[in-house]
């Protein structure tokens, strides 16, 4: 699903976040990737979505190389990788229900669709009764919870979340591990930036550890303990 | 736990991608929810949007105010024309006969309005009216006055086709002398020739004012939505999804402000009714306001919303370029 080869990535000013990272997420894989911060965890999930592009090296997704996808392509490539982010990034003054309705809405799905599957997402994070809410009225968790119901809602291949238990209480952030888990186990790829390490052995996945840009360990879900 | 209508599992192909017919209903919804929900941030900003909408509409009110300016000074010189009539004074001898048969040869022509002959005695008695001159008159032995044409070209003629005509009488056998007084005639046509390349640079150069006003409107639009954009880019939006609103707003900020310019310029007729009525008692009653075409009023909005459009597709594609 997602192979990295030889990747670098040099910010303008000098600094390399990422450097000749090589490593590979099969398909139906969950894998966590740790790291102190500026460790390139959060660089590594941003040449995914294509929000930055690497100095050098090759990314596959889905056997399509990274490189080859213009400016214009980005949107399609967008719609097949849902991202989950730290601060969220909802549209505060449009409803929890419009939220998630957003990917479908840019895919271009029915109406009648579109509702039957933004309810199902929002049952799946447990906030169906808030669906006529808007996002400042619920809490940083629930927040939290409207946005992986935005980034699943479209069905994509490839779930990515940087740091999403950032600013949640263990018993939530367990929470929510959990619905990554959930959803790894119904086919999709996942892949997780966190530094919460107690929260990332009790999940006992994959887990690809960063320093400095660097690939320091890589250890199969038995591994970790 | 209900998994299955997120599975992604069971499905060909990027998912989130709907069916075609589909896919043209929901852009279809797109367009009806873009068009309300800008003019729903216009109504959130009501003082600034309305500032934006009188700033442009003044700017395309002003050309339509020069518009109907020249009309009526156009109308004005035509009323002028009227009153001014060629005269075609006949050879001495020309006989009565000859000069109607003139007459007639000369008002069949299509840049004719009318045709009078004043014969010689008419001459005579309207002299003999004039103070000063009855005495005289009575010491002439015979009348010494020539058949004369009186001439009135139609007002819809132009200059150059009123030149040709008084060449044409000139060469006519019998004319003696041909008085034509049309020289104010060139000049008002020239000034007006002008005035009409004045108010096409003019309106050219508001047009692009209001474009400007729509796009700096429209950039400051965008510009406070930038968390709003990066999150629609975010989750796969495509350029035209994100700048359909915009659009909008920019058509419905064009829409307005060329009502407005419209309602303006027609206050502006009204205004001149008055005073063109007082004016149109000195020609006769002939004068009448010349008002802006319905036709005009109507192209003005449309016009205009296609300039907010064009505004705001230019801004928004530079914005949204700096964006991704």
């Amino acid at each position: 699903m997602i192979q990295f080869e030889q990747v670098s990535k040099r910010y303008e000013g000098g600094h390399e976040a990422l450097s000749q990272l090589s490593f590979e997420v099969p398909t139906g894989e969950m894998a966590f990737v740790t790291g102190h911060s500026g460790a390139g965890k959060s660089t590594l999930l941003k040449l995914l979505g294509l929000i930055e592009r690497p100095s050098h090296g090759v990314i596959t997704l889905d056997g399509q190389n990274l490189a080859r996808v213009r400016r214009g392509g980005i949107p399609k490539l967008r719609r097949r990788i849902g991202m989950v982010f730290q601060d969220h990034r909802l549209l505060m003054e449009r409803t929890v229900f419009a939220n998630v309705e957003l990917p479908l809405m840019i895919g271009g799905v029915a109406r009648a669709e579109r509702a039957r599957r933004v309810r199902a997402a929002l049952e799946k994070v447990g906030l169906l009764a808030y669906e006529r809410q808007l996002p400042a009225t619920l809490s940083t968790g629930e927040q939290q919870r409207v946005g992986i119901a935005r980034a699943i809602v479209a069905r994509p291949t490839l779930l990515i979340a940087d740091e999403p238990t950032g600013n949640l209480d263990p018993q939530l952030a367990v929470e929510i591990m959990g619905l990554f888990a959930e959803f790894q186990q119904v086919g999709a790829t996942v892949l997780i930036a966190s530094h919460d390490l107690p929260l990332i052995k009790r999940m006992r996945k994959r887990v690809i550890v960063l320093d400095h840009g660097r690939l320091v360990a890589d250890l199969a879900a038995q591994e970790v303990l | 736990m209900n998994a299955s209508p997120e599975s992604p599992s069971g499905h060909n192909g990027p998912s989130a991608q709907a069916p075609r017919p589909q896919r043209f209903a929901s852009w279809q919804e797109h367009h009806g929810w873009s068009a309300a929900a800008s003019l729903r941030r216009l109504a959130t900003r009501p003082l600034g949007s309305l500032l934006t909408i009188a700033v442009m509409g003044l700017a395309l009110a002003l050309p339509l105010a020069f518009y109907l300016l020249l009309g009526n000074v156009q109308k004005l010189g035509d009323a002028m024309g009227q009153s001014q009539a060629i005269s075609v004074f006949m050879q001495t001898g020309q006989s009565g006969q000859a000069t109607q048969l003139l007459a007639t040869q000369l008002g069949n022509r299509p840049e004719v309005a009318s045709v009078a002959v004043k014969s010689p005695q008419q001459g005579m008695e309207e002299l003999a009216k004039m103070q000063g001159f009855s005495g005289a008159l009575e010491l002439l032995d015979d009348n010494p006055l020539p058949y004369v044409v009186q001439l009135q070209p139609r007002t819809d003629v132009s200059a150059a086709a009123v030149e040709t005509l008084v060449a044409d009488v000139r060469a006519m056998r019998g004319v003696e002398l041909v008085q034509d007084s049309d020289s104010w005639r060139k000049r008002l046509e020239a000034l007006l020739g002008v005035g009409n390349r004045v108010v096409l640079m003019l309106a050219l150069m508001l047009a692009a004012a209001a474009l400007l006003v729509v796009g700096n409107t429209v950039r400051v639009d965008i510009a406070s939505r930038s968390e709003e954009i990066g999150v629609l880019l975010l989750v796969g939006a495509s350029d035209a999804f994100v700048r359909r609103p915009y659009l909008y707003a920019g058509i419905w900020y064009g829409l307005f402000s060329g009502i407005f310019a419209a309602a303006l310029a027609v206050v502006i007729e009204l205004g001149l009714a008055a005073p063109v009525a007082q004016l149109s008692q000195t020609y006769d009653g002939k004068l009448q306001v010349a008002g802006l075409p319905t036709w005009l009023l109507l192209a003005v909005p449309l016009a205009a919303a296609a300039l907010g459009w064009l505004g705001a597709r230019l801004v928004s594609a530079w914005q949204l370029r700096k964006a991704a």
